[in-house]
């Protein structure tokens, strides 16, 4: 079935991509997931074929793709390894993007390249542990002293912190000035003050090294600043649009993957002397999981092309990212039912779905933060 | 002469459910034994310089194809497409891609899969050698230029055997000679931004409508017929031991295992 808002050029890129992920990441897929391990042999290969610069202009580095082909890769990433998924799309959204929308030439020339070029990992520093859901509420510090910031911030649940080295920390650059106070300023690892904490112990996205980053009276040049002082919330709102574009395609790529396997699975498996595809109650489960997948795609594609013809797409972005992944987790929930107690087995793929998926209604805003930014879209 | 390849590809169909596939843009790929082709062109030119040309015969769909392998790395993609065309068989098919190499521009290699995944014959990359008059190697599993020769080793059976061949020539490529490289996104992009596929009908070709498609095709596919095969199953009973060595007995006696 020919899909809208996809051209011939998106189908060859599906394709392309999708036999590299089938070919390097699925057959580790489930073992970096059990070893919670970062599978840099595959991010170097990613690296090179432009997978952590996907919508960078190809001067900086990048690939020169559109959002629909960002999105594109992220869902067939993630079909295969959703902690790989999670990975470009924080990286490519919320670290490399706000660096093109907002840096200076300057700062796109000395950030951009090694970033799109997978050579330098990015990440998003925004959440602590008493600001998630309300970012005005954070406590870290950046403030001015001569040439310098002086940072101090304790960052939690940071996507990439275990790798990252290029980090977006949000920070009050005037302590005094409430929301409008907050800036970003691009912090680097590798100095003493720039400190690295445990990895989280996760239930899902294990492969990808969610760690604490901590920063104590870390001296970071002014010249790091990104956009003006006191346009922190702004800049993380900006950025947070385009990634909810990731994280539905993300979601989207877990709930096709679980739809094939239940598809397989219920074709496979006989129970009372037939597949169990026969039976009418699977038959009910199996369109219920393919109605939800094709819905989803239909809004992840819609909101990327709205973003790609020039038109405001925060509400077209906001919908797909709470309807995919709500539609996620039922899909992964009806795989495992599908799957009986094999499901609820880490020798199935499906039993990894359905942890992945959870967090999907979690990060980059929650469900119900984007049920306000809905309702506030359609009642003004 | 600076080195020239042409690899000649096809848009093949990924599903026919009913022995009827949709020539759908979603319901058709590059045809995945001509991914090692353009692998091993693409070393080639690495090593000698020279351009690829990626040939295709086939509906517009094709064109995805010919993208990829722009993508891959070619330098030239040929689309020939005319409605005269349609039903061609192989010897046809040869015939026109024979035309197309010729217009195509002097070469030194001319490549093919060994074989294509939906119609699985073998025969168009042999029958275009035949009809160009040029020497042929099948199965190819390596190949290289020394100062005098082109070196082709193929593998027959336990063997490997060492041509040395004369150019132009024709060769196919063992599907698992060499795996095919990644493609980068921007390949992608590039090959769909400042890529270009020139496309060619019959009457380029000088091909008359009555010698092509259909009506010059002498062979037909007139039928299919799903295989049935019809399955057993033979309940073992008693310990594992004489369960082992029944199964054994009855493999040995089905030729499966030496007994």
């Amino acid at each position: 079935m020919t899909e809208p808002f996809l051209n011939s050029k998106h189908r060859v890129l599906r394709r392309t991509v999708r036999a590299f992920c089938e070919q390097e990441l699925g057959p580790i897929a489930a073992e970096i997931d059990r070893e919670a391990r970062f599978p840099w042999e595959v991010v170097e290969k990613m690296g090179r074929l432009g997978y952590f610069g996907i919508q960078a202009p190809t001067e900086l580095g990048g690939a020169g793709l559109d959002t629909v082909s960002y999105a594109i890769v992220i869902e067939e990433v993630s079909r295969v390894s959703a902690s790989m998924g999670l990975c470009l799309s924080v990286h490519n959204s919320v670290a490399l993007y706000p660096i093109l929308m907002f840096g200076s030439v300057e700062q796109q020339r000395q950030w951009a390249p090694p970033l799109a070029k997978g050579e330098k990992i990015g990440a998003f520093c925004l959440t602590e542990p008493n600001a998630g859901s309300d970012p005005g509420s954070i406590t870290a510090t950046a403030l001015p002293d001569g040439d310098h910031f002086v940072v101090n911030a304790g960052k939690v649940l940071v996507t990439n912190g275990g790798v990252a080295d290029i980090c977006l920390i949000f920070a009050r650059t005037d302590p005094q000035a409430g929301r409008k106070g907050i800036s970003v300023v691009v912090a680097e690892r590798g100095v003493p003050e720039f400190v690295v904490g445990d990895l989280e112990d996760l239930c899902g996205m294990r492969a990808n090294p969610v760690s604490s980053i901590r920063l104590v009276d870390c001296r970071v040049p002014k010249g790091n600043l990104l956009g003006t002082q006191g346009q922190g919330l702004a800049i993380g709102l900006a950025a947070l649009d385009t990634g909810r574009i990731g994280i539905a395609a993300q979601a989207l790529g877990i709930a096709q993957a679980s739809l094939e396997e239940g598809v397989r699975y219920a074709r496979q498996r006989r129970q009372f002397g037939v597949p169990l595809s026969k039976h009418q109650a699977i038959q009910m489960m199996i369109a219920d999981m393919a109605t939800q997948v094709d819905a989803a795609r239909m809004m992840v594609y819609r909101a990327a092309f709205v973003k790609d013809s020039g038109e405001p797409f925060s509400l077209a972005a906001a919908q797909a990212k709470l309807f995919a992944s709500e539609a996620a987790c039922a899909v992964t929930d009806l795989a495992v039912q599908i799957h009986g107690g094999y499901g609820y087995s880490k020798a199935y793929a499906v039993e990894r779905y359905y942890r992945d998926a959870r967090v999907t209604r979690i990060y980059e805003g929650t469900s119900e933060i984007h049920r306000m930014v809905i309702a506030g879209e359609v009642l003004g | 002469m600076a080195f020239h390849a042409i690899v000649c590809i096809k848009s093949v169909i990924r599903a026919a459910p009913d022995g009827v596939g949709l020539r759908t843009p979603d319901n058709s790929e590059l045809n995945p034994f001509d991914r090692p082709v353009l692998e091993a062109a693409l070393r080639v030119k690495e090593a000698e310089g020279g351009t690829l040309t990626a040939l295709s015969m086939g509906p517009d769909v094709s064109k995805d194809a010919l993208a990829e392998a722009l993508a891959m790395g070619a330098d030239r993609a040929v689309l020939i497409s005319d409605p005269a065309l349609a039903g061609s068989d192989t010897l046809v098919t040869a015939r026109v891609l024979a035309a197309a190499v010729a217009r195509a521009g002097a070469f030194d290699l001319l490549l093919f899969g060994i074989r294509s995944s939906d119609s699985d014959t073998g025969q168009v990359g042999p029958q275009t050698a035949a009809l160009l008059s040029i020497p042929f190697v099948g199965g190819v599993k390596r190949l290289h230029k020394t100062d005098t020769a082109w070196e082709i080793h193929r593998k027959m059976d336990e063997w490997e055997e060492l041509w040395h061949v004369t150019t132009p020539a024709a060769l196919t490529i063992h599907p698992g000679a060499y795996p095919p490289r990644p493609i980068a996104l921007r390949g992608v992009a590039e090959a769909f931004d400042s890529g270009e596929i020139e496309t060619w009908g019959a009457a380029d070709l000088g091909l008359e409508a009555d010698h092509v498609g259909q009506a010059g095709s002498p062979t037909r596919v007139t039928g299919m017929e799903m295989i049935q095969r019809e399955r057993k199953c033979l309940m073992l009973e008693g310990e594992p031991q004489s369960q082992v060595d029944a199964l054994i007995d009855h493999l040995g006696r089905l030729g499966a295992v030496e007994s």
